[in-house]
């Protein structure tokens, strides 16, 4: 055993972020770590790599007892790491950065320095030259990009050139943190066949990633997290099996019969996937829309997030856009409530363009926006929380019996009215999140997430909530991860795949397609 | 204008006529290289001042009473400053930003009320007076000191003790990651910005009949840091021509007489109006356009 976690424990105030994990990484091998958003694989591997302290519980790499170690100190026992947001020094050339993760077993050459030239420049010379064959390893050309300042290199590059800087600390254990995130079906070939080629090499890999195809194509072992606890432990067939695994993955409260986890045997016959969106494409996408997008793109730097996505919201529906991680589900909507601007396309709600009006503008118009993760104010009490909401209007008065209205839709934010909104469950954030965007009486709500987080019955409670809102007369667009659940309550949802819409249709249709579940888990 | 032309004309004549001028852009010089290494290092530490009040109280009170040689004082003053800075540092060090800043500012502070102005030793606030000042014969140390400061200062960066600041400055997590000892480099980068600041001081005061308390406080401080914004922390060199640059504008502009302190303020504000990187920064004029200005239309890249 290379890596051994002894019921490792790590809670962030209530939640138990990591809840007594066991694990073992086998020597030479690639083990993979997945589970849905927010299950704690992130927190394990910062409990692993030291940055946050383990609570209780113990990690061993070999017979060194990690526990309570410096997080420098274990990258020097030899644990690399990659991070989910990569984490290059971006201002420092793409070989700069792999000569810095030469740090822990270079001679200290300091006084040398002050003095001896010529000594330093030999060392100097051999140190670039190492850092280049590593770029070289990873699939870096350095004779192109080595002297590039790391930050203006495109997405795929970054992530490999911070596998690269890995390497250059002649890891034992390399731990990948979502490697394959935001890219597309090519590079993700691409970076399948690197993680390979580094683990033939004889590198222990621990990967970590959303996309199933890679997890259960690359990797020996798969371990499964769900809400801090490991839910299985095994190969890929073993875990693809694995009932408490589907239900984690599909989303919860679906009675529907899944009979193997997503990817295993996924759909990989482009053909019918090809059929099944040319079926679904006619489906009623409305004449007259209250929200209207068209050829929409939107990139950060070099990484197109959104391509050319085009969708439409009637009043009354119930639109769900959903996707895998990364797929550019909440870029669509921070595009429409203004905080990013897109690159191209066109945007309009009610007549209003979007590409271009103030946020605050949009606001006024009635495009509300519940963003991810809730952003509440949690030193405010739930009920100032809602008078912010309101705090634009003019007549006190109707706000105010507006604000009793909401905390009767809502009985339990009724009851909590002077605590803390810090001081909520997940479940009732979401609420407070969700009336607050109603005190501002959208024509539009637009809810990110919803979802996430939370434990089952309460998402089971939080979707109730939306229907209900719905069937009052509120037009509402859901970008949601749980799959199954939003096309439950769906008229329509658009799949969205790296930042394309692969396919739209009704709740019902998608429910059944073949190739919602290939875009949504990846291909 | 006259201060210029005198320069390029008649550099012996200038040369004689501005020694206080031409010492005082060496020891600002060399707080303008203290600044540096901190910055490099990613710290906002404000604590220069306080430094060169150890260096100089500590070379001034030696030289008073136990009539040593003024290259012991000097070495002395140096040493106490940067033995304080490792004291300061430990604890100091764990705040990042802003609150460094405060913390340090709050170290000169209490330094300042505590020591200074209070022990009957440092004079209580009157000052000291040292008499075996020697403004002329100190200038080629303090210029010699600076060269020297700043070679050795350019070689330190290029090693691994660099490379370390710079990962550190740019992202303390990934530095973590590649198994750089974060708490360690920062302290060395304080400690030696210590000494420096602490050497400014004792060199200063060998130069000056007269040890002013007032010159080490809050103000002091935003002047070194203003060098160092001025002139760009990206190289050494950068806030050592801040620290020139800045010296020598009320002898440049000599008829703003008493509102010299307006035209450095529009200095200062048009460079970092145009010049955000500084001075000596990487990169051309940032291109300043007014909200209506038309912009070149972005392009989706066809995929």
């Amino acid at each position: 055993m290379l890596l051994r976690l002894e019921k490792v424990q790590r809670h962030f105030g209530g939640v138990r972020a990591v809840d007594e994990v066991s694990l073992e990484v086998e020597k030479g091998s690639i083990q993979g770590l997945i589970g849905p958003n927010g299950a704690g694989k992130t927190t394990l591997v910062n409990a692993i790599t030291g940055y946050v302290p383990l609570q209780s519980g113990d990690a061993w790499l070999e017979s060194q007892r990690l526990t309570g170690l410096a997080a420098y100190r274990i990258a020097g026992l030899g644990i690399a790491r990659t991070f989910q947001n990569i984490r290059l020094f971006r201002d420092l050339s793409a070989a700069e950065n792999v000569i810095v993760g030469m740090h822990s077993r270079r001679r200290d050459d300091t006084l040398a320095q002050l003095g001896t030239l010529p000594l330093f420049r030999r060392d100097q010379r051999a140190r670039l030259n190492e850092a280049h064959r590593l770029m070289e390893t990873v699939g870096l050309d350095p004779a192109e990009i080595g002297r590039r300042p790391a930050g203006t290199l495109p997405y795929g590059d970054q992530r490999r050139l911070e596998i690269a800087r890995a390497l250059a600390l002649q890891p034992r254990l390399l731990i990948l943190d979502e490697p394959a995130a935001g890219m597309n079906p090519s590079e993700k070939q691409g970076m399948r066949e690197l993680i390979e080629h580094l683990n033939k090499d004889g590198l222990t890999i621990l990967l970590i990633d959303h996309d199933m195809q890679l997890v259960m194509g690359v990797c020996q072992r798969v371990a499964v997290l769900d809400f801090g606890r490991k839910i299985a432990d095994g190969t890929p067939e073993e875990v693809s099996r694995d009932a408490a695994v589907i239900k984690a993955y599909l989303g919860t409260g679906s009675e529907r019969q899944v009979s193997s986890a997503p990817g295993a045997t996924g759909v990989e016959d482009v053909t019918q996937v090809a059929q099944a969106s040319a079926k679904a494409k006619p489906s009623q996408e409305p004449s007259a829309a209250l929200l209207d997008v068209h050829d929409l793109s939107v990139s950060y730097g070099s990484v197109n997030a959104v391509r050319s996505a085009s969708l439409r919201v009637a009043v009354g529906e119930v639109v769900a856009l959903i996707g895998a991680n990364g797929a550019g589900k909440t870029t669509i909507l921070s595009a429409l409530s203004g905080l990013i601007r897109p690159t191209s396309g066109t945007a309009y709600f009610d007549g209003l363009d979007l590409t271009s009006a103030k946020p605050s503008a949009i606001v006024r118009h009635g495009l509300i926006h519940v963003p991810e993760g809730r952003e509440i104010l949690g030193r405010q009490t739930v009920l100032e929380n809602l008078e912010l909401a309101t705090w634009a209007r003019r007549d006190r008065s109707a706000a105010a019996s507006e604000i009793e209205a909401v905390m009767k839709r809502f009985p339990i934010l009724g009851e909590r009215r002077h605590l803390r909104a810090g001081t909520l469950s997940g479940g009732e954030a979401q609420m407070l999140a969700i009336a607050r965007g109603l005190c501002a009486k959208p024509r539009l709500l637009l809810l990110d997430e919803p979802s996430l987080g939370l434990a089952p019955q309460m998402v089971d409670v939080v979707f109730a909530a939306i229907d209900e809102i719905h069937r009052e007369g509120t037009t509402i667009l859901l970008v949601e991860q749980n799959a199954l659940r939003a096309l439950e309550i769906a008229d329509r949802a658009y799949v969205l795949e790296t930042g394309q819409i692969l396919l739209t249709g009704s709740g019902d249709d998608l429910l059944h397609n073949p190739a919602v579940r290939r875009a949504y888990l990846g291909g | 204008m006259d201060f210029l032309i005198q320069l390029f004309s008649d550099p012996v004549t200038f040369w004689n006529s501005h020694t206080l001028l031409i010492s005082q852009i060496a020891i600002n010089g060399i707080l303008a290289t203290s600044m540096f290494l901190v910055l490099y290092s990613g710290q906002l530490s404000l604590a220069a001042p306080g430094f060169m009040a150890i260096g100089a109280y500590t070379a001034v009170l030696m030289d008073l009473y136990l009539r040593t040689p003024l290259a012991l004082n000097i070495a002395a003053g140096t040493a106490l400053a940067g033995v304080v800075g490792a004291v300061v540092g430990l604890p100091v060090l764990r705040l990042r930003g802003v609150f460094l800043a405060i913390a340090t500012i709050g170290f000169i502070e209490a330094l300042s009320l505590g020591v200074i102005l209070n022990l009957p030793i440092t004079g209580e606030g009157l000052g000291l007076k040292n008499s075996n000042a020697d403004p002329l014969g100190g200038i080629n140390l303090v210029l010699i000191s600076l060269v020297v400061v700043v070679f050795l200062a350019w070689r330190l960066i290029k090693g691994r003790l660099g490379y370390a600041w710079t990962a550190i400055r740019q992202d303390e997590l990934a530095a973590l990651s590649q198994g750089i000892d974060v708490a360690r480099y920062k302290l060395i980068a304080f400690v030696l910005s210590a000494i420096l600041a602490g050497y400014a001081g004792a060199a200063e005061s060998h130069l000056n009949f007269f040890v002013d308390p007032n010159e080490y406080g809050v103000t002091r401080t935003v002047q070194v840091l203003t060098f160092a914004v001025l002139g760009g922390s990206g190289t050494v060199l950068g806030p050592v021509v801040g620290a020139l640059f800045l010296t020598s504008l009320p002898y440049i502009f000599k008829q703003a007489g008493d509102y010299i302190g307006v035209v450095s303020g529009l200095i200062l504000i048009l460079v970092i109006i145009f010049r955000p990187q500084g001075i000596l920064g990487r990169g051309g004029f940032a291109f300043v356009r007014p909200r209506w200005w038309p912009r070149a239309q972005v392009r989706a890249p066809s995929t």
